[in-house]
C-alpha cells in the first residue's frame, strides 16, 4: 500500500502554458464523455457501500458494458441510504442515478427497464418523470462545496478532478497572488479550523509565515479517531486530489518545504486514494522541484497512524510523524515555532484545508458571505444512530438541528423516540430534544454544554441508558489515554469503575458527588485537550439526565433495562463487563 | 436493547480458509527494501510505515521482524517494540483462521455490540486481542468505527461485512465458518467430512 503507482501516460508539466494546455485537454475530454454516444456507468465505491456490494456490482456492470460503454469508478456521494448505487447516462439522457440495487438487476438497471429504482437525475430538471437528485429531500436543503465532486469524479484520475477545477486555486496562487495576498484570503474568509478547536486558518498561516527559522512544514491532520466520524474519511475517498491541493496552497503561502498528510491507518482505501493522487500530482510537475517553471520547490510525504487516537492533538500528530509514540506535549512552544523537526509546522485539519483552493479561486469576501457572524462557510456533517438516512452531509453554518435531523436525514425510523444527541465526538455532552432548534455554528452550541467538534451526531433513542452511554464514551477515553499524565491515566479508569458501580446496581448519592469531583480534577489537571475534556461527555450526561442517575443509585433500577442489575444483580461481578472493551 | 426487533437478515457464507500466517523473513526484507530515506529523520518517519506494511501483510509483527525493521531504519528493536504495543493497530501475537473484527463504534454501541463482546468472552474465551487456544478464532475490537454505521452493530469476518449481528447470529457465523474450513481441509487431504 506504500507504493502506488502513477498513471502511466501522464507526463511532466514544465511550464504554465503546459499545465493550461493539459487543462483544456481535461477539460474538452469530460465533455466528451458525457456528450458521447456511449453509455456512461457510474458506480459510487466507497468503504461505505463496498460492505454493502458495492464492487460486485461496478463488475456486473463492467460485464454487461463491455467494450460497448464506459464504466467508471467514482466514490459514493455521502448518501449511504441508498448505497450501491449506479448512475446510468444514456446517449441523449441525463444521468439517473438508481440506488440501492442488488448486483443481479444491474443489467436490466443500464437497460433502462428498471426505472422504479431511480433515486433522481443529477442535473436541475425533472427527466420522464424523475426528480432532480438536488430535489431529493436529502440533498435540496445542502449546500455542497466540499462535497461537489463527490461521486462524481473519479478520485483515482486527476484528468476528472482537474476537468472539475482542481488546482485552479494552486494556479492562482503560484502565477497570480504573492503568498501575502493569499494569506490575505483565507484570513478575510475567517475560516476556522474544523477539527473541533475553531482556531482562525489566517492567523495561524501568518504566523507561520512570520517565523524565521527554516525549513517549514505544513502538516495535514486527516486522522480522525472518534468513533463517530467519517467525513475526512469522505473527502480522501471522493477528492483526494482537493485536500492534496489545500496542502499545497499552505506550503506555498507559508514558505514550507514540504508537506505531510497524517491519515489515520484505519482507512486504507483513502490512504490508497490519497496516495495516488500523490503519485499522479508528481508525475505531472505539481510536486517537486521547480513546480511549472516557478522555481518554487515543494516535497510531500503521505504517513499513516497506527488507530491511537490521541494522535489526531497536533503535537501527538507531530511525535507520531516523527516515528515516537503519540504523545502530548506542553505548550507553548506552539507548533508554529517549533514543531515537526523542531521546525515552525503549521497543523490545519483536513477539513480546513479542503476549503483552501475554492477560498482562493472565488476569493475570501465570497466565502465569508456564507453561514453566520462568526462561523463562516459550510460544515460536514455526519450522523448515527436509528434515523431514516444516514450519510455525510455538507450544510451552510447556522442550520438548525431541526431542519438538519428532520429534513435531511428524514427524522428518526419507526419505532424509535428521540431521546438525545451526543454531540462533539468523546469531547462534549448531550443534547435533549428543547435544545434542537439552536442554530449549528462553532459558539451556540457551548452554551448548552454541546460542541460542533467535528460535526458527527450520534442520535440515541428511548432504549439507551444514559449511564451505560456515559460508560461507554469514558470508557472510549479510558482506553485512549496516552498514559502520559496522572490525572487522565488514573482519573478515567476511576470514574469507569463508578459508573460500573452504578451500572451493578451498587451505586449511592455520594457516587454522583464523585463523579463531578474526579472529572473536575481531570478537567483541571490534565496536560493535553483529550484529558482536559473527556469527562465532559459523562458531566453533560450527568447534567442533562439527572433523575436518569438517581433512579440508578436511589431506586436501583435501570429504567431502560439495560444496566447489568436489571438482568440478575446477583450472577454478575463487575469484573466480568470491565474484561469486555 | 434495539437489535431484537430487527429483520432476520441471511447471512452471508463466509470464506472458508485464510490460513494462518507466519513470517517469512525473506518476504520482509522485500517489504523493507522498498523503503528508501536520505537522512535519519526520514528514516524515522518511515517506521511505523514499515511496520504497518508487515502487519497488513502477515496479520502480525513478530520479533524477529520488528528487529529486521530497526536494523533497515537504523534504530533499535526496542524502540520499534514500544511502537507496537502503544499504536492499537499492531498485533504481536499471530491471528487465527480467521480473524473478526467487532465495530465499537457509538452506533455499533448503542444497537448493542457489547453483547457481542460478552458473547465471544462467554462462549469462546477470548477478548479484545486475544486468540483461542485451538487458533481458529482470533478477534480485535475496533474502538473507532468500521464505517457501516447504517448496518449496526457490524462486525467483518476475514473479508467478509456482517449487518445487523445479534449474539445468536454471531455465533452462527462463526460456527459455519470454522466449520467451512474443517470441510475445505479435508477436502485437501482428500477426505470427506460426515
Amino acid at each position: 500500500m506504500v507504493h502506488v503507482a502513477p498513471s502511466e501516460h501522464l507526463s511532466r508539466l514544465t511550464s504554465k502554458e503546459d499545465f493550461q494546455a493539459f487543462r483544456q485537454q481535461a477539460h474538452d475530454r469530460w465533455d466528451q464523455m458525457w456528450n458521447g454516444d456511449k453509455i456512461v456507468a457510474s458506480v459510487g465505491v466507497g468503504s461505505s457501500s463496498i460492505a454493502k456490494g458495492a464492487l460486485e456490482v461496478l463488475d456486473r456492470a463492467r460485464q454487461e458494458l463491455g467494450g460497448e460503454g464506459i464504466v467508471r469508478e467514482v466514490s459514493g456521494n455521502g448518501a449511504f441510504w441508498m448505497e450501491p448505487w449506479i448512475e446510468v447516462k444514456r446517449p441523449g439522457e441525463p444521468p439517473i442515478v438508481y440506488g440501492p440495487i442488488a448486483p443481479d438487476v444491474v443489467s436490466a438497471v443500464i437497460a433502462g427497464r428498471r426505472q422504479d429504482l431511480a433515486v433522481g437525475v443529477r442535473g436541475d430538471e425533472a427527466f420522464e418523470g424523475i426528480q432532480p437528485l438536488s430535489a431529493h429531500p436529502f440533498f435540496a436543503q445542502q449546500k455542497q462545496i466540499l462535497m461537489r465532486n463527490s461521486g462524481v469524479i473519479e478520485p483515482d484520475s486527476i484528468e476528472d478532478a482537474i476537468a472539475r477545477g482542481a488546482y485552479d486555486g494552486y494556479f492562482k496562487v503560484l502565477f497570480e497572488l504573492s503568498a501575502e495576498e493569499a494569506i490575505a484570503e483565507v484570513t478575510t474568509a475567517q475560516v476556522r479550523g474544523r477539527g473541533g478547536g475553531g482556531f482562525p486558518a489566517g492567523v495561524k498561516w501568518e504566523s507561520g509565515r512570520k517565523a524565521r527559522n527554516f525549513p517549514k512544514f505544513v502538516v495535514c491532520n486527516s486522522h480522525e479517531g472518534e468513533p463517530n466520524v467519517y467525513k475526512d474519511r469522505h473527502l480522501h475517498e471522493s477528492d483526494p486530489h482537493r485536500i492534496l491541493e489545500g496542502i499545497l496552497i499552505a506550503c506555498i503561502a507559508v514558505g514550507a518545504e514540504r508537506g505531510y498528510n497524517y491519515v489515520g491507518g484505519e482507512y486504507p482505501l483513502a490512504i490508497r486514494r490519497f496516495r495516488k493522487a500523490v503519485a499522479d500530482a508528481e508525475r505531472l510537475g505539481l510536486i517537486g522541484k521547480n513546480i511549472l517553471g516557478t522555481g518554487k520547490n515543494v516535497a510531500f510525504r503521505v504517513r499513516t497512524g497506527g488507530g491511537a487516537y490521541i494522535c489526531g492533538e497536533a503535537s501527538a500528530l507531530m511525535y507520531s510523524v516523527m516515528g515516537v509514540r503519540g504523545q502530548p506535549r506542553t505548550k507553548p512552544p506552539r507548533s508554529v515555532e517549533e514543531g515537526l523537526w523542531k521546525r515552525p509546522t503549521v497543523a490545519n485539519n483536513t477539513e480546513t484545508l479542503a476549503n483552501i483552493p475554492d477560498i482562493i479561486v472565488n476569493g475570501g469576501a465570497w466565502y465569508a458571505s456564507m453561514g453566520t457572524e462568526n462561523s463562516k462557510g459550510t460544515k460536514l456533517m455526519t450522523n448515527q444512530g436509528p434515523m431514516n438516512r444516514l450519510g455525510v452531509v455538507e450544510v451552510e453554518m447556522g442550520m438548525t438541528l431541526n431542519t438538519l435531523f428532520d429534513d435531511i436525514f428524514g427524522g428518526m425510523r419507526e419505532g424509535y423516540t428521540f431521546k438525545g444527541v451526543q454531540t462533539g465526538g468523546v469531547s462534549a455532552g448531550p443534547l435533549k430534544p428543547e435544545h434542537l432548534d439552536i442554530p449549528v455554528d462553532f459558539d451556540s452550541l457551548g452554551d448548552v454544554g454541546g460542541m460542533l467538534g467535528s460535526g458527527g451526531w450520534v442520535i440515541f433513542d428511548e432504549n439507551v441508558c444514559v449511564v451505560d452511554f456515559a460508560r461507554y464514551l469514558t470508557a472510549f477515553n479510558r482506553y485512549e489515554s496516552c498514559s502520559k499524565c496522572v490525572p487522565c491515566r488514573l482519573g478515567n479508569p476511576a470514574l469507569v469503575e463508578i459508573l460500573d458501580r452504578i451500572r451493578f446496581g451498587r451505586g449511592t448519592l455520594d457516587d454522583l458527588t464523585l463523579i463531578k469531583r474526579t472529572s473536575k480534577h481531570i478537567i483541571e489537571l490534565s496536560l493535553c485537550g483529550l484529558g482536559q475534556v473527556a469527562p465532559v461527555p459523562l458531566m453533560g450526561m450527568l447534567e442533562h439526565y439527572e433523575e436518569e442517575f438517581r433512579k440508578h443509585v436511589v431506586d436501583k433500577v435501570c429504567p431502560t433495562g439495560t444496566c447489568p442489575m436489571s438482568v440478575a444483580a446477583s450472577d454478575l461481578e463487575p469484573e466480568h463487563a470491565l474484561a469486555a472493551d | 436493547m434495539a437489535h431484537a426487533e430487527q429483520a432476520h437478515v441471511p447471512l452471508p457464507v463466509p470464506a472458508p480458509f485464510t490460513g494462518r500466517q507466519e513470517i517469512d523473513l525473506d518476504v520482509v526484507r522485500e517489504l523493507l527494501s522498498h523503503f528508501h530515506y536520505s537522512d535519519f529523520e526520514e528514516a524515522q518517519e518511515l517506521i511505523l510505515s514499515a511496520l504497518q506494511e508487515v502487519n497488513e501483510h502477515f496479520g502480525w509483527v513478530s520479533p524477529e521482524a520488528a528487529e529486521l525493521v530497526a536494523e533497515h531504519l537504523g534504530t533499535t528493536v526496542n524502540r520499534v517494540f514500544g511502537l507496537l504495543t502503544f499504536y492499537a493497530d499492531f498485533r504481536t501475537a499471530p491471528r487465527g483462521h480467521h480473524h473478526l473484527l467487532v465495530c465499537h463504534g457509538m452506533s455499533c454501541y448503542v444497537l448493542g455490540s457489547q453483547q457481542l463482546v460478552q458473547e465471544l468472552q462467554d462462549r469462546y474465551g477470548i477478548a479484545d486481542g486475544d486468540t483461542t487456544p485451538d487458533e481458529q478464532l482470533s478477534v480485535q475490537v475496533v474502538n473507532g468505527c468500521l464505517g457501516v454505521c447504517d448496518r449496526s452493530p457490524v462486525v467483518k469476518l476475514d473479508d467478509t461485512y456482517v449487518g445487523h449481528v445479534t449474539p445468536e447470529s454471531l455465533n452462527d457465523l462463526l460456527q459455519r465458518a470454522i466449520a467451512g474450513r474443517a470441510a475445505a481441509e479435508a477436502a485437501t487431504r482428500g477426505e470427506t467430512v460426515g
